[in-house]
């Protein structure tokens, strides 16, 4: 027996497996065990294959693997699909009405159970809740307490009325009989703990829009793309609780521009997008930066370049991110390494772009972005949200100086390079801001001092943000190891576990993993530290290996995967013991 | 600075403009100015986007809290600022390459959101500041250094993308008359919604055909028509697609128009936020349980 469980449901794009796998997600994480899910999806709403994973433990799980112990086949190319994860013990769910357990190409050993999904669904009221069915009948399968179950029911189905939330408990019921029943000479060797503990269970776009509220953002515009647009469903509906509005943009272009002027008002503002988006923002990027506008500018990276592989894992923006733009432009990019990451460095981000009045990129991966996870409730303590609005200045501190014969400069050269900030209707701090390059009073000038004083002025942050912030790594494994693996983004959940396999191989690696991009920590003494150095990312070229490689003035190795599909944890053990070698 | 005191040269910056001698955009900013002061808003409480071209640079010649932008993008930053805190009179102002052109997406959004901002389009039918290439208003056979022959293609008629658009005030105004340039501009800023007032602003310049003589000559005041309703649709349709004429004046006014951030209820100043998580906020965790 496995103290994890590996789960999925796999069938056509339109059979509902989404929000199936999301009910079994939460059953579990409310019968306190902990939850990671994946999910498979193509670029297409209907047909074309998909599935949804749910990995579960009452231990936290932070990565998918390459196991899967039930399985509900919507369809026979779900088990094809999935054929190499199978094992002797696995339980294949299908519906022998609607596919021949025969032609599945499954193992041997693993035991089939032909659950007539849709004739049970029918009985408890309508074919629709075939996959409740199935549920009740993993529910059976597994030995987990099917009134799990009913909670979730309620939630998903609540307000569609009392009947259907009543029909589907009674799907679930069906199915989980029908197992017992039928099947009540067959061993089943799973056997689900449940704990009092009361997770919750979130995903990194969701966690990210709960960051920005807790932030005190109350603009967000934004266009749809794939993966970041649940941040901007997250937040519609739920921003205008807290004073806040949610405008979808006609494009990119308005996007950045809407959200720059909500900042320029006064409000923490933010936009959302992926690759293709950030490129069409780039112009305004600049803009931000030059106007030194607080804006927090999220980026869910998803497999380019050009439209790519929309709906697959990539970190391949990081160059744009960096470097992208005409001109020089100073910018944070932050990268959360983890979900719940996702949710404090996005209070972080609102917190550096008012202190420094300069644009920050967010950057989540496609994996992180979609990819649930259960954590205890206090890691999100709203109580421990500090907000920190920088050099905002009042009216009497504005007249204080005006009566020193000084005037209101909005971009006062200074010693930190940060400059005071007047808000839109404060008396007497009437400016103008723009893309030219401007004077300390915001004209335009092209006097050749004022501009390189302007110049190191807005550089001058990043000093000043050095100094002052805390841009730390994480870090985990053996620290004393001769080898040294660096990671950025959402691969740090894949590395924990890689660690226990590249353990069983005695091979000892220290991980350093890396959430602030630019400004970063100084990496020189753990490489030099260290006989062997590898970074670990989802690109072709390894973009943060050149950042490495460029700080350290040394070669690292690099350990990339473009394929679209996350690293998996024995994978990537491999990979690096095979870099290491 | 309480607004009774405003005068309009307090909306002047200190800044001289380096626009051509007898340029319109004088009596466009002129114009401006003085709509803003006797509508009775003060420099603290407005804010004005411009964009970018000859037109654009009035950003950096007023004096208010002001963004100047980059080209084409000056009306979603309007929107922004506006949702933020609508207490702030917002006024958007660029050439017609700005708004037609490059910034022609955004222009019938903006119109269709009905955001309270005031538009006002410096259309000289020439791109200024890039020297005299045709703009999407030129004309057909209007000679330049990108389209020798002409464009040979029909202009932009920025009044009827606005009425399609559902626009809510539609006007149309001469930088020279000063007066009823004034008049216009301080209509649109009182009017509640979207509010395009396009504006012939002479090129002296690069263009010798849209000329103050040629806009003097050829304009209709609509003021000085007896049958013309404003508030009438149809009569608004076809004296913006049927045009045998150039109009002065305001075209369409909806009567009933509500602005966006009253429709949304977006009405609070979103600069205004707690020194922690808003309260509440404790029950967004809840919902992931
Ligand atoms: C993205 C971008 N493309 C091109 C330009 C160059 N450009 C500056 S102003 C302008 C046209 C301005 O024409 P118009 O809006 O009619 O204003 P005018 O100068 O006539 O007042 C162009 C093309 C630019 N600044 N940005
Ligand atoms: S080029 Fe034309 S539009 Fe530009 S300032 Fe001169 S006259 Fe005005």
């Amino acid at each position: 027996m496995h103290d994890d469980l590996n789960w999925a449901i796999g069938g056509e794009a339109g059979d509902g497996i989404a929000s199936t796998g999301k009910i079994f997600a939460q059953a579990l994480s409310r019968a306190g065990r902990h939850v990671f899910t994946s999910k498979d999806f193509a670029s297409r709403i209907r047909g074309g294959y998909t599935a949804y994973k749910v990995r579960t433990s009452v231990d936290q799980v932070a990565s998918v693997v390459d196991r899967l112990d039930i399985l509900i086949a919507l369809t026979e190319r779900t088990v094809d699909e999935n054929i190499d994860e199978l094992h002797e013990d696995s339980v294949i769910i299908y519906d022998g009405d609607r596919t021949e357990f025969s032609d599945f190409e499954a193992p041997d050993d693993t035991t089939g159970l032909d659950v007539p999904l849709k004739a049970l669904a029918e009985d408890a009221g309508g074919a629709i809740m075939r996959n409740i069915v199935a549920l009740g009948a993993v529910c059976e399968v597994a030995d987990f307490p099917i009134e799990n179950l009913d909670e979730s029911l309620e939630k998903r189905f609540g307000d569609k009325g009392e009947k259907i939330v009543e029909n589907n408990k009674e799907a679930a019921r069906l199915g989980a009989e029908y197992v017992a029943d039928e099947f009540d000479d067959v061993e089943f060797s799973y056997e689900l703990e449940t704990t009092d503990e009361d997770y919750v269970l979130l995903n990194g776009d969701e966690a990210i829009g709960m960051g920005a509220i807790a932030a005190g953002c109350r603009f967000y515009a934004g266009y749809p793309i794939t993966p970041a647009t649940d941040v901007m469903e997250y937040l519609t509906g739920r921003i205008d609780q807290f004073g806040g509005h949610v405008v979808q943009a006609e494009d990119e272009l308005s996007a950045i521009n809407l959200a720059l002027g909500a900042a320029r008002a006064g409000a923490r503002a933010m936009t959302a997008t992926s690759g293709p988006g950030i490129d069409l923002m780039a112009e305004t990027f600049g803009l931000v930066a030059t106007s030194e506008t607080p804006l927090v500018i999220t980026n869910v990276m998803r497999s380019g370049p050009s439209t790519g592989m929309p709906t697959k894992q990539e970190q391949g923006d990081l160059n744009m991110m960096l470097y992208g733009g005409h001109g020089e432009i100073p910018r944070f990019v932050l990268a959360p390494t983890s979900v719940s990451e996702c949710f404090h460095k996005t209070v972080e981000a609102f917190n550096l772009a008012e202190k420094y009045q300069i644009p920050v990129y967010l950057t989540a991966d496609l994996s992180m972005a979609v990819t649930e996870r259960t954590y205890e409730p206090d890691e999100f303590d709203m109580d421990e949200v500090e907000i920190d609005r920088g050099k905002v200045v009042d009216e009497d501190e504005i007249s204080a100086w005006q009566n020193e014969k000084d005037q209101f400069k909005p971009h006062a050269v200074t010693a930190d390079g940060v400059s005071p900030r007047a808000l839109p209707g404060t008396e007497g701090g009437v400016h103008m801001s723009t893309g030219l390059e401007h004077d300390e009073l915001g004209r335009r000038t092209e006097d050749t001092d004022v501009r390189v004083e302007q110049v190191d002025k807005r550089y001058r942050k990043v000093d000043t943000a050095r100094e002052q912030e805390d841009f730390d790594y994480r870090e985990f494994g053996d620290a004393d190891a001769d080898n040294l693996v660096i990671s950025w983004g959402s691969n740090e959940g894949t590395l924990v576990e890689a660690l226990d396999y590249l353990d069983e191989d005695d091979i000892d690696v220290r991980v350093i993993s890396v959430p602030y991009i630019f400004p970063r920590p100084d990496l020189t003494e753990d490489v030099q530290a260290a006989d062997e150095v590898l970074v670990v990312e989802a690109n072709a070229t390894g973009q943060f290996a050149d950042v490495v490689e460029h700080d350290v003035l040394e070669r690292v190795e690099r350990v990339n995967k473009y394929d679209g599909v996350d690293f998996k944890a024995d994978e990537l053990a491999a990979d690096i013991k095979e870099a290491l070698a | 600075m309480s607004s009774e005191n405003v005068r309009f040269t307090d909306f002047k910056s200190d800044k001289q403009p380096t626009w051509c001698p007898g340029c319109g955009d004088f009596g466009t900013m002129n114009g401006m100015m003085k709509a803003l002061a006797e509508t009775g808003n003060s420099p603290d409480d407005t804010f004005v986007v411009a964009g970018i071209g000859c037109s654009g640079k009035i950003g950096t010649y007023m004096r208010s809290y002001a963004l100047h932008g980059v080209h084409g993008r000056a009306l979603p930053v309007g929107t922004g600022v506006k949702l933020a805190n609508p207490d702030l009179e917002v006024m958007v102002a660029g050439g017609d390459g700005d708004g037609y052109s490059i910034g022609a997406g955004h222009f019938i959004h903006a119109v269709r959101r009905n955001v309270d901002v005031t538009y006002v389009v410096m259309d000289n039918r020439i791109y200024g500041l890039t020297k005299g290439q045709a703009s999407p208003t030129s004309r057909p056979d209007f000679e330049t250094s990108t389209t020798p022959e002409g464009p040979k293609q029909p202009p932009v008629n920025p009044l009827a993308l606005a009425m399609a658009a559902g626009g809510s005030f539609i006007a149309q105004s001469f930088s020279s008359d000063a007066m009823r340039h004034t008049e216009i501009v301080k209509e649109a800023v009182e009017h509640d919604g979207f509010s395009l007032v396009n504006t012939f602003s002479p090129c002296v310049t690069f263009n010798d055909v849209d000329t103050y003589d040629y806009f003097r000559d050829s304009l209709v005041d609509l003021s000085e028509e007896d049958d013309y309703d404003r508030h009438d649709y149809d009569q608004a349709k076809d004296a913006i697609l049927n045009a045998d004429k150039e109009y002065m004046g305001v075209l369409y006014q909806d009567e009933n128009s509500v602005p966006y951030h009253e429709a949304h209820g977006v009405t609070e100043n979103m600069a205004e936020i707690p020194d922690g998580a808003p309260d509440g906020a404790t029950d967004l965790v809840r919902e992931f349980y």
